[in-house]
Order: structure tokens, then sequence, then C-alpha cells
């Protein structure tokens, strides 16, 4: 499927601001399920040396600054890629027990078991307690698949949480999410990655976007989207598994990839210091258009 | 000859443990061959004696104003340096092992920063387990792939290094993050050398001054290739930090300019000095603001003490940050367990300098060793945090002990437990003589192009109290200084002078940076201030106490003139102005001791002094030695004059007295002594903008309004003495007080330099003087207002000025003060949006 992205950020400031230092995790990364067409980013005010990196994750970090005065600092990442469905993988992906790829994800020293060994720790965001043991506990039965343990996890976050965005801030702890079962995307993302690395198992955050449709008979609205996160879980000789609590789902030819890292903290869209400015508001404005094939 | 040492009484106060080993006495208690010289040196000076030459030391250490933490505690409570005069000494054979384990033990850790940061085979190869790095709070994955250039990325090394019972020198920490010490070692030395003199010069101790020479090479070698002088700085956390005296102790022996973050800033991808001259580009940074903190955007956001976008110009290799972002991962008590594996995997050898055991809790059997034997290891955080600070198990209660096993076991991979090592003694002298005292030695490295360079020597830190425990060689220790006897003589003197950029650098000068000249402009102007309001409140208190005649009107009328003066001038409102002031007016005892020195009240002249001592200090390192004895001379009566409060008033004049000499003696030092850079000339400015104001406010106070004559001759005499030019207008005018004499004096003669016209001659000649003032011949700002000025004063009138109004105010006398009130102020505004306009607040998007 092939989707065409523009995501904008814009900060009013009630007063002047007169420089900014601006790091982006906005243009989607390439994956084995996506192929990224084209990316670019627009700034308002006109950017000034702009360079695109791979950070410590791989993802495509944008490093600019802003040199003029400016009240209004708008971003906008117009992206298009091509996503295909992972139904190849999830056929692979029954039969491996946890407490099997656990096992192999502390003692195999292949590359990509290294690599992915580093999503079985804490990060900042998420740190594994018994809380979260506790309540992950009831889908990690012994020699039940790491497949359907996931699964079954991912369903009872769906089903037991409440999606709430004015309850939490991008700093509420996971606990808190846990206790009062609401939050967002990101929280239920880190509330299951979180219950996952207790098991001594690997999983990772990943920021993007999920194609919504609007309701029979009615037009999609402009900007209606919104930025989206899950989580993804390392699954030996299959590779990585994405799943999404907030909508019940293993990720299909839906979900675009930006990036991806321990947690939210390692894929922040946007992110900057100013010198000045006040107060601030802020506007996000995403729209996922599914393009002709 | 040992029994001749022993004969003198050492053993009386020098009784040593059983199971220690002692630096200097063997196992018989003999003096070591090495301690001989030394030990009789210090016996034929006395104890007595050496207890005054430590005192000595310390008065020297007091003076230069080195200090751990001085000003930074939130109590204002200082904390000088402590030094032990009894150097610690190692004979040069034992160095020769120690440098070789130093410099393998620096090459190891630099490989292994090249490792961590570059291709991770350590991980990938189990040499140090995945957990370890992952989870280490100092593992930056932002520096990640960045370089410097050349084989060196670690660039200063420190190692804590203690003598077991066994005799061998152990590891106990590594510092790679911003070792501090090697300027307080060389600071130790050139106390110890100058109160032993004859000692040092015969000790043939190897001399420190080529380290430092090392370290300029070596920081010079890694600038960036387009830097063909570079230019190097020393960033700093500021004032507060604890080590902060060392900053500018070593920023200003090595040349180099003292900056905060705020003074640095990123454009185009290089780093660039805020100097008075416009941007400076900076080549090499000596960072001591711990790594997280270096940059808001990519590390803490909520850093106050970075630069943003300082790593990504490090990542594009414009600018070499010394050590580099990331080097605190080093500092990971779990990596020693690894490093003999690592030094056969890296150098094929065994690791010449061995770390006090440790074992890493995130392996089970270790753990399990750990939980086992708590009660004899020291426990340590893999990552230092304010929650978790190392404990010694064998102090714990059994609680404590059993709560400490929940932690680990809870987090088992955040512990390490280290062998405590039961460090030697060496002597140290106190009131009651020689005292046998736990060491610690702190080492230093440098990198240079063609290896490490270790310093011959080092600081060394002695236990507060006999049969003390150490674990750091902070909290409360005592340092001593270190030698390592050469074979060969050595040259005479330990050199202090500079030994890095030098002086005559044009660069040095140009760049001062704006925020170290605001300091320097405020230094200027609060002591200025703080001299002014001295003598204002002195005239006061002198009104009060001599010959004070409460019948006479005039006598009241002048007395509560000046009492208002006192409150109108120092800006301590509402004091003597206030509306219900009659009580206050009969007894103004207690108002007047509270202006003086109450600290909390603004405008107070404690209030004044503080600042300028603490502006003063933003830029210890601009000020010579003797003018910071004066500073701390301001910063010890600031201390002591509380006891003041309910003695009479005499007593306070005194104490007032004492401050004015201590504040002269600060203007005469930098007259005298500071050259004629952009630092004096900003002091200088500010110093007579201050006192240009009092003049013009000390006139509108008082003589805007018409007194009776006989009240008008009082207080121009109080005046005079406030002006301090009693003793000029009496040669002038003989000794009758008249106003329009009074006024020439203070307003219009040029020669006198407490007259207004001097202070606007001067400001006139310092404007032009300003850095890139003028654009295209027109004049600046600040030129064209103090010409005002200068017009002004030129064209005034006496006659003219002297002239009442019906209501009894001079009008004329006081539209023009008011105007020149108002040239004044927009001086000092127009000098600060020029020079030192800061960045609006930063913060986080």
């Amino acid at each position: 499927m092939r989707y065409r992205i523009t995501h904008s950020t814009t900060y009013q400031y009630t007063g002047l601001v007169g420089r900014s230092y601006n790091e982006a995790r906005l243009l989607p990364r390439e994956c084995h399920q996506q192929k990224l067409i084209s990316a670019r980013l627009e700034i308002q005010p006109k950017e000034a040396d702009f360079r695109i990196r791979e950070d410590f994750f791989g993802n495509k970090t944008a490093y600019f600054t802003i040199k003029e005065p400016h009240s209004e600092f708008k971003v906008t990442a117009f992206s298009e890629v091509e996503v295909s469905g992972n139904t190849g993988q999830l056929g692979l992906s029954q039969g491996i027990s946890w407490e099997a790829t656990k096992e192999i994800l502390q003692h195999d020293k292949r590359a990509e078991v290294l690599e992915a060994r580093q999503y079985t720790l804490d990060s900042p965001y998420i740190n594994t307690s018994p809380e979260l043991a506790a309540y992950a506990q009831p889908s990690f039965v012994p020699g039940r698949s790491l497949f359907d343990a996931v699964h079954d996890l991912m369903q009872r976050i769906y089903h037991e949480f409440t999606f709430d965005p004015g309850f939490t801030t991008l700093s509420t702890p996971v606990n808190t999410v846990l206790e009062h079962r609401r939050g967002v995307c990101q929280d239920f993302a880190h509330v299951a990655i979180g219950c996952i690395r207790t098991h001594g198992l690997a999983a990772r955050y990943v920021s993007g976007y999920i194609e919504t449709l609007p309701p029979p008979g009615q037009e999609k609205l402009v900007g209606s989207d919104a930025s989206h996160a899950w989580f993804s879980v390392y699954i030996p000789d299959v590779g990585w598994l994405d799943f999404d609590p907030t909508n019940n789902q293993i990720n299909g030819d839906q979900h675009i990839t930006v990036a991806w890292g321990r947690g939210y903290g390692d894929v922040t869209p946007l992110k900057g210091v100013v010198f000045g400015g006040q107060d601030h508001e802020l506007k996000v404005s995403v729209d996922v258009t599914r393009m002709p094939a | 000859m040992n029994t001749q040492v022993t004969q003198t009484g050492l053993p009386n106060s020098y009784s040593l443990r059983a199971d220690d080993y002692d630096e200097m006495l063997d196992s018989h208690g003999q003096v070591r061959s090495h301690w001989l010289a030394l030990m009789r040196e210090m016996e034929k000076l006395g104890s007595a004696e050496m207890e005054l030459r430590r005192k000595q030391a310390l008065k020297l250490l007091r003076e230069n104003g080195v200090t751990y933490n001085v000003y930074g505690d939130t109590d204002g409570s200082s904390r000088p340096w402590q030094l032990d005069p009894v150097p610690l000494i190692i004979s040069g054979e034992e160095w020769r092992d120690i440098e070789s384990g130093l410099l393998q033990r620096a090459e190891l850790l630099n490989m292994i920063l090249a490792d961590l940061y570059g291709p991770r085979e350590l991980t990938k190869k189990n040499l140090l387990p995945h957990e370890l790095i992952y989870n280490h709070g100092g593992f930056l994955r932002a520096c990640d792939q960045v370089k410097l250039p050349g084989h060196h990325q670690l660039i200063m090394f420190a190692a804590d290094l203690a003598r077991g019972p066994d005799q061998k020198m152990w590891v106990i920490s590594d510092r790679t993050q911003a070792p501090s010490g090697a300027g307080y070692a060389l600071e130790n030395r050139i106390a110890v050398s100058r109160v032993l003199p004859s000692i040092f010069r015969q000790s043939q101790a190897y001399r420190l001054a080529n380290f430092f020479k090392s370290m300029h090479a070596g920081l010079t070698a890694i600038a960036p290739p387009h830097a063909e002088s570079p230019r190097i700085v020393l960033l700093t956390p500021g004032p507060f930090n604890e080590t902060y005296f060392e900053h500018a102790y070593l920023a200003s022996f090595l040349g180099y300019p003292l900056v905060q973050g705020e003074d640095l800033t990123v454009r185009d991808g290089y780093v660039w000095l805020k100097s008075l001259t416009g941007l400076q580009r900076v080549d090499v940074i000596i960072r001591r603001v711990d790594d997280t903190y270096c940059d808001p955007l990519e590390l803490r956001e909520d850093s106050r003490l970075g630069i943003p976008g300082l790593l990504e110009a490090a990542r594009r290799g414009n600018v070499a940050i010394a050590n580099p972002l990331g080097s605190g991962i080093l500092e990971n008590p779990g990596i020693q367990p690894f490093l003999p594996g690592i030094a056969q995997h890296y150098l094929g050898e065994t690791l010449k300098l061995q770390s006090a055991a440790t074992w890493w809790c995130g392996q089970p059997l270790e753990m399990d060793y750990v939980l086992a034997n708590l009660d004899r290891l020291v426990i340590k955080p893999i990552y230092r945090t304010p929650e978790f600070m190392p404990v010694l198990g064998h102090l714990l209660s059994q609680s404590q002990l059993a709560e400490l096993r929940d932690r680990i076991r809870a987090n088992p991979a955040f512990y390490v437990g280290q062998e405590h090592v039961s460090f030697s003694t060496a002597p140290c002298i106190t009131p009651q003589g020689f005292e046998p005292r736990k060491v610690l030695l702190r080492c230093f490295a440098v990198a240079c192009r063609n290896g490490y360079e270790i310093m011959p020597g080092g600081m060394s830190s002695s236990a507060p109290e006999k049969g003390d425990m150490l674990i750091s060689g902070r909290s409360g220790s005592i340092s001593k200084d270190t030698w390592v006897i050469a074979t060969g003589p050595q040259a005479a003197y330990e050199s202090a002078r500079n030994v890095g950029a030098s002086t005559t650098d044009s660069g040095t000068e140009n760049a001062l940076p704006s925020r170290a000249a605001d300091n320097i402009f405020w230094v200027g102007r609060y002591a200025e201030r703080a001299e002014g309001s001295i003598r204002m409140l002195r005239a006061a208190v002198r009104k009060l106490y001599i010959n004070p005649d409460n019948d006479d009107p005039d006598y009241r009328e002048s007395l509560h003139c000046l009492l208002r003066g006192v409150t109108n001038l120092t800006g301590t409102w509402p004091g003597f102005v206030a509306k219900d002031q009659a009580d206050l007016m009969q007894s103004p005892e207690t108002e007047l001791i509270s202006v003086a020195l109450d600290e909390q009240r603004a405008g107070s002249i404690a209030s004044l002094l503080r600042n300028v001592v603490r502006s003063g200090y933003a830029v210890r390192d601009l000020w010579s030695s003797d003018i910071w004895r004066v500073m701390d001379d301001m910063y010890d009566q600031l201390a002591q004059p509380q006891q003041l409060s309910g003695y009479p008033l005499w007593q306070l004049h005194q104490h007032l007295d004492r401050q004015v000499t201590t504040l002269s003696a600060f203007s005469g030092l930098t007259m005298e002594n500071m050259t004629r850079g952009n630092g004096w000339l900003f002091l200088d400015i500010g110093r007579r903008l201050e006192r240009g104001t009092f003049i013009v406010s000390m006139l509108r106070n008082f003589q805007s309004k018409q007194h009776s004559d006989a009240v008008e001759m009082q207080l121009i005499e109080s005046l005079l003495n406030v002006s301090d030019n009693t003793i000029c207008y009496r040669h002038h005018y003989r000794s009758y007080f008249e106003l329009s004499a009074f006024l020439e004096l203070l307003l219009l003669d040029t020669n006198n330099p407490r007259s207004l016209t001097y202070q606007i001659d001067c400001l006139k000649s310092h404007v032009a003087k300003l850095p890139g003032g003028r654009v295209e011949q027109r004049l600046s700002t600040a030129e064209r207002l103090m010409l005002e000025a200068s017009a002004m004063l030129d064209l005034i009138d006496l006659q003219e000025l002297l002239l009442v109004s019906e209501n009894g105010i001079r009008e004329n006398m006081d539209q023009k003060l008011s105007r020149l009130h108002y040239l004044l102020h927009s001086l000092s505004e127009a000098i600060t949006a020029e020079y030192f306009r800061h960045d609006s607040n930063l913060q986080p998007l």
C-alpha cells in the first residue's frame, strides 16, 4: 500500500524567539516491510545548518537551527512510503516459546540477537517493576509461545485500558498508567514494553502513523489523523513483529513506521532548545492519504 | 642513623596499628630510606615548628583563595583547602612501576572508550558484559561514533591509588569524566615549597610544571585541523561548583579563558566564544561540566550549564572536547573485573596496576558472593547518583545490611562489591606532633601526540582523624603534596609561570567573555557603591556621637537630613523617610546598624560587599593574588561583624573605617596593578559611573532644598567628609563653609578625583576606548551621552544653580542634576545593551 503523509507541527510563541536549535525524527526510515519513496522537511522560518544523520538506532535524524527572530515556528514533513503486509512473518512466528526466546537473548552471540538484546533493558520512561511483572504474568504462562503471550498481553491492554488523552502527559510514569489503566497510544506501548521486558524479552517502541478511514459515507477531514505509536517484539529467526495495543492489531499494511528506539525518549519527533519565546501554543496536524497503486 | 630519628620522640605520637602498612616506618620501626632525608630535616625543625609551618601554608592557601566549594555552600560557610605540609614520599624506583602501570591503564581505558563509541567489539565478544554498558547511565548513545582526531580519545585521566597491607598499590577508582585535582596538586606544591623551602630544594622531588606543558601540547594536538593556533577554553559550571577554584586557577595558569555555558554559542556547526570584541571561534574545550549537562539539545534538556548544538559541533569534528562527551562510561567500577581480560585481548599483557578486587552483581555468582560478604566489602553503584553513595559494609547495622541486600537483589546490575583495601598510613603533622593517617593518592595522566604523560607526583589526601577510613579523596579529607624522589638533581624551583597560551597572545585579551566583562563592571560599581554608602553612613554615625547637641534645632535638623540621606542614598527605604519616623529619629542606632550589617537587606553595606565578592569570584581567574587577598578580607569582614549588633556606635564606626580601608586597598591595587586592558576598562567605567551617580544623588538629596545657613554649614561639613574632601576644601577655602565653594569643588573641579567633572572626563575618555564603539566616525551612544554630560558641566553657572524658587527649592540645580543622573543611567544601559546583552532565557521546545 502506498501512502502520502503530511505531518506539520506549529509553535506559536507569546514572545519573540531569538534562536533555536532543533532535532527532528520525522522522516520515515526504511525497513523490511516499508519502502521509502520520498521524504523532506519544510521549515519556517528558513532553517540554517541543516544536516541529516542516522542516530544510534538507525533513525533518520535532522539537525537544524533557526537564526532569525520569530514568533511562529513550523515544521512540516512530507513523506511517501510503500508498505507491505507481514503475513509471511506472521506464519513463521507461531512456534518458539517465550522462555526459549529469553534463553536465546541471554546467550546467543549472533549479531541480530545482540542487537535485540539492548531492548531487554530498562530505559528512560520505562523501568521494569514488580507491578508490571504482576500485570504481565497472566499472559506469560509457562510454555506458551512468545507470539501468543504477547498477543494476549496486547488484547488485555486493549480491553482493560481506557483511551484518555487528558489523563497523561509525556512524563507520566508507566506505573501510574498501569495503576489507573488509562492513557494514550504512547502509554499503552510503554506499558506493554515494560511488561515484556520484565520477562527478559526484547521489546522496542515504534513511532509512526496509522491510516484511519472515515465513517462510511463521510469525507475524511484534512488533518484529522495523528501521529501514533506501538511496540515491536523480537522473535528469534523471524525478526521484529509489531503490535498495536491501542487498536488491538498486529500491524498489517496500514501502519507507517517513522522511527524506533527503547521508548518515546529515543524517538521524540521534534525537540529543540529556544532562546526566549516565553509561553507557546502547539498545533499538530497529520494527514495520511492512501495513494492509488 | 635511624635511631637518631626515633630518639627525637617520634614514636610517642607516631604509634602504628599492627595491621597497617606505614609509608614512612618499616615493620621494625625504622624510617624507610627514601623518607630519611625528609624526616631528618623535619626533625631538625621540630614538630612545633612544623605545626607553625602548617599554619603558614594554610594562611598562604587561604590568601590565594584556594578553596573547595567556598561561597558555594548554601549556608554561606566557606571551606578553605586543608593542606598538611608533610608530603607523601614515593621512591623513584617504585614510581617507575606506578608510572608504567598508569601508562598501561590510560592506554587501555583509551582503547575501551574508542571501542564503546565505535565498533563495540568488547561487548560483542563478551569481554565486557552487554548490560554493564548498555544499562549504564554514562553510556550516551547520542555520542556514538563521535571521535577526536588522532589515536587518543581519553585525554585526561586520573586514578585513585592506595596501598594495601601487602605493600601493593591498588587502583581504587578511575576518573575519566572531568578529573579534578591536578590544579590543586600544583597549588599544594607551590605552598609546600614556600613553607619548606630548603627541604624542598634539597629533596630532588620531580617538578610538576612539565606536566602542564604536556597538557597544553596534548590539547593543541586534538584541535581540529583547520585551527592554526587553536583557541582553548576551560568550561566550568561556575562559581557554585565545588572545584571552581581549581577551574579558575588552571585557566589562569594555562592562559585559557575560563568560560561558562552561556559564554559559548554554536553557529553554523562551530563553537564561538561571545567576547567583548565579537564572536571568537573555539577549537578545544577542557570540560569540567559533566557530560550529560553539556548539551541541552541532545543530552539533558533541563541543563542550564551547557551549550545547545555542542554535540553536533563535536560530531562534525569542528571542536574537540576533552574529555569527550560520553567518557563518563569508564567511571564504571563494574568494568574493573574485566580489565585483565581486556588487557590480554588488546595488549597481550597482564595488568600492571591492579584494581581492588571488584565483583559486579550483574552476574549471578558474583552477586551471591557480594551478598554473602556484604559486611566486609565496599558497595558502590556502577553509576553515581545522588540516591546511592558508596558505603562501607562493615559500618552498617544488621537491618541496614538486610535493606542493602534487598536493594541489590532488586537491581543487581546496578551494584558492585569491592574489596575494602585497608589503606596505608603516612605521617601528618598535628598540634600534638606527627601522626600516622590513612592516605590515598590521586595520579594524573594526559594524552600527548606520542602517548600519555604522567604527572610525577599527584594529590594525596589523608584522613581527617587518626584511624579514620577514606573512601574517596573528598569529604573533609586533608590534602598533601606528593614527592617522587628523582635519582638526579632537579630544577631548584617549582615554576608557577604560565606554561600554556602565552600571555602576550593578543587572543587572550580579545577573548574576554562578555559575561566576565559584565561581572567586572559590577565589581567596580558595587565596590564604589559600598564605599559611598559607608562614607554616608559614617557621616551620620559621627554626627550622632561626636558632640551631640539635641537641644539645638540646627543640630537636629542637620542630623535628620543626614539620616534621611542614609536611607535615600543606600536605597534602604522606608528607613528614615518612613511616614512615622519620629521614633526612629529619636533612637536611630538599630536602623543604622541594620543598614550596615544586615546582609539580607537590599542596599545594606553587607549586601553590597557580598555582591562585590560574588561578582569578583565569578571572574576569579582575572585577579592577581594580591587583589584576591583584599577581596578575601572583604569576605572576612562580612563574616565577622554579627557580634557588633548591640554595641556602641563607635564600634560600628571603627568597623566602617576598616571597610573603607579594605575598599581603598582594592581600588589602589586595581589602579596600580592591573594592565589597562578591557577588563580594567570595564572595572573603571563601573567605578566612575557609580561615583558620578553618587555625587549627583547626594547633591540632589541635600542641596536641592534650601536650608538655614547654620544647617547648610553643618551639612557641608559632613558631606565634605563623605566625599573625603575636607582637607582639600580647607586648603582652598579656609574654614568657612560656603555652598558655592562646596559645589565648585564637588561638581566642577577638574583636579579633584572625587568631583563629578573628574568622573565624566574619565568616562568620556574610557568610552572612546570601548571595543568596536564607533561606526564610520559617528559617535557611539555612550560617547554621545558623556559628551552631553561634559558640555553641561562646562556650561554650568554656579550662581544660577543656587537660585531658590519661592517654594524653597533650587529648581535649576535639581533639573540639571536630574538630567545628569539620567545621562549616567543611560550610559549604564547603553553599555549593558552593547556588550553584556545575554541571550534570553533558554528553554526546551
